[in-house]
């Protein structure tokens, strides 16, 4: 029970806190806030689960996005809004910021091997969250061709 | 019909819809359905800095008007503003004075958050980030202060550090680095990695890079690509940033 509580609870509230604190940053107005940490909460949540499963950090970004994707087109559709600003505020957590800032410490610190290393798996990471987001997007697009003159 | 007008009309709602943080494709596609719904046949271009707009009337003549984008932030309410109005005008279809006017309209009343609420975002996204990569509670409380101190020079230092995104960047993420380790050595936090990028977060461009990418594969290949080169000059900047106190600290 303590396990499942530090593994996957809290590390889930901390993520919900901190996307709610940077809505307050990119001025999300109203309930939208509280959704886009909820969302980035279930990606995060998804990650784990998927990391749990031993497949790899790159494909569960790959998961967790698709299931971040899902999530905020469906709050879009139901709040007629854009899909961006649920998106861009539950991926935060997943976002390899983390990556960068190290690829760039060991740049500065002259350790171009493993400057080289981190810097392609960090865009490795970039590019497995953005399709995962993209895919939920174009799928939706082609299924639901009338949705999506309502919903954009 | 006037061109000019409706022209104006489209540019000024698709500046709004880049100053607000939108994807490329979704500026150019919310522009040229305000103009066609307005009869007209756009071309519409954009990229992270420069939107153009164009238009042929009836007797053959083109209009083209552009407009350069300052570099802005995110703003989620203004980006769901500028969309609705948008679908407003596109099903309704109003006179073009009365459309330019809801526009104008839109852009004064935004909602936004008063300072100390946007300062209390920055900390409670650093104190929580520092919590999600395996800091203590400690950690969590140095990291709010950490992220205080980068707040009030974000929204209020403007004056001091000036208007060069490479230069802010800079004393911003000295300013965190320093701040984790005084923390740190005071005893306040208990692990310096865990409380610099829990801090961090809120400058690494890891959302700006995961945007680029999405561009990329949007098929927006200029916009995806500037984007890249910005997210590098901005993670550079923060290692800089970051090390000059480290350097400080250590031949102290």
């Amino acid at each position: 029970m303590s396990e499942l509580l530090t593994t996957y609870i809290l590390p889930c509230l901390w993520a919900f806190w901190a996307c709610v604190g940077f809505g307050l940053v990119f001025n999300i107005q109203g309930r939208g806030i509280l959704i886009c940490g909820l969302g980035a909460a279930l990606g995060w949540l998804a990650y784990l689960l998927a990391m749990r499963f031993g497949i790899g950090d790159i494909l569960s970004a790959f998961l967790a996005a698709m299931v971040i994707g899902a999530y905020s087109e469906i709050m879009a559709r139901i709040r007629c809004c854009p899909v961006t600003g649920y998106l861009q505020v539950a991926l935060l957590p997943l976002v390899p910021g983390k990556g960068i800032y190290q690829a760039m410490q060991y740049c500065v610190a002259g350790e171009t091997q493993l400057f080289i290393t981190s810097l392609l798996h960090t865009i490795g990471f970039a590019a497995a969250l953005s399709v995962g987001a993209m895919l939920i997007t174009s799928i939706l697009r082609a299924l639901f061709p009338r949705f999506q003159r309502g919903g954009k | 019909m006037d061109y000019d007008k409706l022209l104006n009309l489209g540019a000024e709602l698709g500046r709004q819809l880049m100053n607000s943080g939108a994807e490329i494709y979704r500026v150019e596609e919310s522009v040229t359905r305000l103009l066609t719904a307005y009869g007209l046949e756009p071309q519409v271009f954009a990229i992270p800095n420069c939107l153009i707009v164009s238009v042929t009337g009836e007797d053959g003549k083109s209009v083209t008007r552009m407009c350069r984008i300052p570099a802005h932030g995110t703003d989620i309410e203004l980006l769901e503003r500028c969309n609705e109005l948008c679908r407003y005008l596109c099903r309704e279809v109003p006179p073009v004075e009365e459309a330019q006017a809801m526009v104008d309209r839109m852009a004064a009343g935004l909602q936004q958050y008063a300072p100390r609420t946007v300062l209390l975002g920055y900390v409670t996204a650093a104190a929580f980030f520092a919590l999600f990569f395996n800091g203590s509670f400690r950690d969590c409380l140095a990291a709010a202060l950490c992220g205080l101190a980068v707040g009030i020079c974000v929204l209020f230092g403007q004056r001091f550090i000036g208007s060069n995104g490479f230069f802010r960047t800079v004393v911003c993420s000295a300013v965190i680095s320093a701040a984790a380790i005084l923390l740190v050595h005071m005893e306040i936090g208990e692990n310096l990695d865990a409380v610099t990028i829990g801090t961090l977060m809120v400058l690494v461009p890891g959302m700006a890079l995961t945007n680029a990418m999405r561009e990329i594969m949007a098929g927006d290949i200029i916009s995806g690509l500037s984007r890249t080169a910005e997210v590098i000059l901005v993670a550079t900047a923060i290692a800089l940033g970051t090390a000059i106190p480290l350097m400080l600290t250590r031949s102290l």
